[in-house]
């Protein structure tokens, strides 16, 4: 059913139960209707579309069949011609709905000219340029529009090419060895930073998690491909991991977001991929091993102290504002990050001491998201917190214990945990009402 | 003036101004010659169906010599006739090769070229000319190794521009 169905359902429900007048629900759902997108396109509107969708296509399939007849320079001015208006459309109807999709075929028009030369001319090359220039075209319109839409556009686009070059290894951006080689050219970095900066700086908004979280997954593909930052030791790599994934958590995660964020899942993650490290044979390993760089070495070393900074003395953002949440949050988040530390003696007592700490670290923040939810009555923060527990509790029955009887028993006394654990929340929720009270 | 008003401003004056010069290089009055090649046919996402065009100039031996760098190089290779012909429709046509290679251009015919050297000595040079756009039902999207050649000319700043790909006749 769809959104306006339900409304208009709930609505005439919540009138004939005398919750609200039945003229109230009607003025309701005649706002919220009106409000829908396109509200403004009547009939005869979508009827225009269609005709100008079909004799636009009918010009299309006409073209393709005399396309080879076709001169390059009639090519050539009809696109220019096609762009123009297209542009020109946009900026007339700037301030309607009609000039989102407008908007959306000017940011083509740039690609589309770019492949119809390459066609006309036979052009080839570097696979990745067609596309920065369409990005770097394009960056205008992002930049002084309205409407976000073409800002998310080139930005998204920016990511996907610095993903898609630096991690190839052969195109203009690639940063990536190729079998046999040395490391890419010093020159190639400069401009993948530039087209991170760009991605960045154009990404609409106040948003900062998205664009701080596509360029922390960067800097870590690139510490971790064979680049020439690359760190090859199990705990720089581990080291940087965590440390990106706090400085995305603290810096990317807005305070008063309700929903808990890639951010947050991605630190849990992170946190919860620590525990296998139980099974870590230091031997098993070696052959991944090679030479740390100084570069890689020195970006993760920095990375590490602007993690442990911003766990520190930045406002947290794991759990609810609050002087025990801030306190426990902290700590957390400094513990997530220096846990790394245990792989450097790289033996397999410290792989498991790295392990038991990451456990105890989910556990802490499950039972933190617990406290602090029940204390704000804040039940998402309970259910994730009860989701960590439990998820952590399973995975270890089933890694380490195996066996029926040893994970039965567990699955028992984990139970009974809860069950303590739901005793004393709700303990603690009434004395806090009653002190409220007096 | 608005902004955006002049953004499209110079969207526009980019495209005319590269067609322009993509025009005027495909039009300089240099001599046409032809190349060997041997096709396949992927798919591009911006341009659609085209054959990715291998030469024998590819791997040019003169410029084996120059391998300092580990990364890539431009280079200029002299290409000239050595006497090897092809069998068009229009007639024979000559076949030019590599015959030698330098940092700067010197008299001839010499094409720029960006050429990768890789490990044990293997290195491939490319010219801009390894892609010919062609209708999906062109019968040149299938033509095998050895049954075309690439008509080429000399475009402005000494690179390559491919004019056509022109099939072999029996003798």
């Amino acid at each position: 059913m769809s959104y306006y169905k339900r409304l208009k359902n709930d609505l005439a429900q919540a009138a004939a139960k005398g919750l609200i007048t039945p003229e109230q629900a009607a003025g309701t759902w005649d706002s919220a209707y009106a409000s829908r997108p396109l509200a403004s396109f009547k009939a005869v509107h979508w009827i225009a579309a269609a005709a100008g969708l079909f004799i636009a296509l009918g010009f299309i399939l006409v073209a393709a069949h005399n396309w080879d007849k076709i001169g390059a320079i009639a090519k050539m001015c009809a696109y220019l011609l096609l762009f123009a208006g297209t542009a020109a459309a946009a900026l007339r109807l700037q301030d309607k709905p009609a000039a989102a999709p407008l908007e959306i075929l000017w940011f083509f028009m740039p690609a589309l000219g770019i492949g119809l030369y390459a066609q006309i001319f036979n052009l080839s090359g570097d696979p990745v340029k067609p596309y920065l220039a369409w990005a770097a075209i394009s960056a205008p319109l992002a930049a002084f529009s309205k409407r976000p839409l073409a800002a998310y556009l080139v930005s998204f686009l920016l990511f996907a090419v610095l993903f898609w070059g630096t991690l190839g290894s052969s195109n203009m951006l690639a940063l990536t060895a190729n079998y046999g080689r040395a490391a890419q050219p010093l020159w190639h970095w400069p401009l993948a930073l530039v087209v991170l900066a760009g991605g960045a700086a154009l990404y609409p908004g106040q948003k900062l998690g998205a664009p701080l979280g596509a360029a922390a997954v960067w800097t870590f593909f690139m510490l971790a491909a064979d680049t020439a930052i690359k760190v090859r030791s199990e705990a720089l790599v581990l080291l940087a991991g965590m440390s990106l994934a706090v400085l995305w958590l603290s810096w990317g995660r807005r305070p008063d977001s309700e929903k808990a964020g890639l951010p947050l899942t991605v630190w849990t993650a992170s946190v919860y991929a620590m525990t296998f490290f139980w099974h870590y044979k230091p031997h098993a390993y070696h052959g991944l091993r090679g030479t740390d760089t100084v570069y890689g070495a020195a970006l993760t070393w920095i990375i590490f102290a602007g993690a442990l900074l911003t766990a520190l003395f930045r406002p947290q953002r794991l759990l609810p504002e609050g002087r025990e949440e801030d306190l426990v949050a902290k700590g957390l988040l400094a513990a997530s990050v220096l846990c790394a530390f245990f792989l450097f003696g790289a033996t397999e007592v410290h792989a498991k001491a790295l392990a038991v700490t990451a456990n105890f670290i989910l556990a802490a923040f499950g039972v933190g998201c617990i406290m602090s939810g029940a204390r704000n009555s804040d039940e998402k923060l309970i259910n994730r917190g009860v989701l960590v527990i439990t998820l952590t509790a399973v995975t270890r029955f089933v890694d380490i214990f195996g066996g029926l009887l040893k994970s039965g028993v567990a699955f028992i006394i984990t139970g009974l945990a809860f069950a303590a654990l739901a005793y004393f929340v709700n303990r603690g929720r009434k004395a806090l009402i009653e002190s409220v009270k007096k | 003036m608005n902004k955006l008003k002049i953004a499209l401003g110079l969207q526009l004056l980019f495209f005319a101004a590269w067609g322009g010069w993509l025009l005027s290089s495909r039009n300089t009055d240099s001599p046409v010659f032809y190349l060997e090649t041997a096709p396949v046919d992927p798919r591009d996402w911006l341009s659609g169906t085209y054959v990715a065009l291998s030469y024998a100039i590819n791997t040019p031996e003169p410029c084996r010599g120059l391998a300092r760098h580990d990364a890539g190089l431009q280079l200029y290779v002299k290409l000239e006739d050595k006497g090897r012909t092809a069998q068009t429709a229009a007639g024979p046509v000559k076949i030019y090769e590599a015959a030698a290679c330098a940092e700067t251009p010197g008299e001839g015919q010499w094409a720029k070229a960006y050429v990768n050297f890789s490990f044990r000595g293997l290195f491939r040079a490319t010219y801009g000319i390894e892609r010919f756009y062609l209708n999906e039902n062109n019968p040149l999207k299938d033509a095998r190794s050895g049954s075309v050649v690439a008509k080429v000319k000399l475009g402005r700043a000494n690179k390559l521009v491919l004019l056509d790909l022109v099939a072999i006749t029996a003798p």
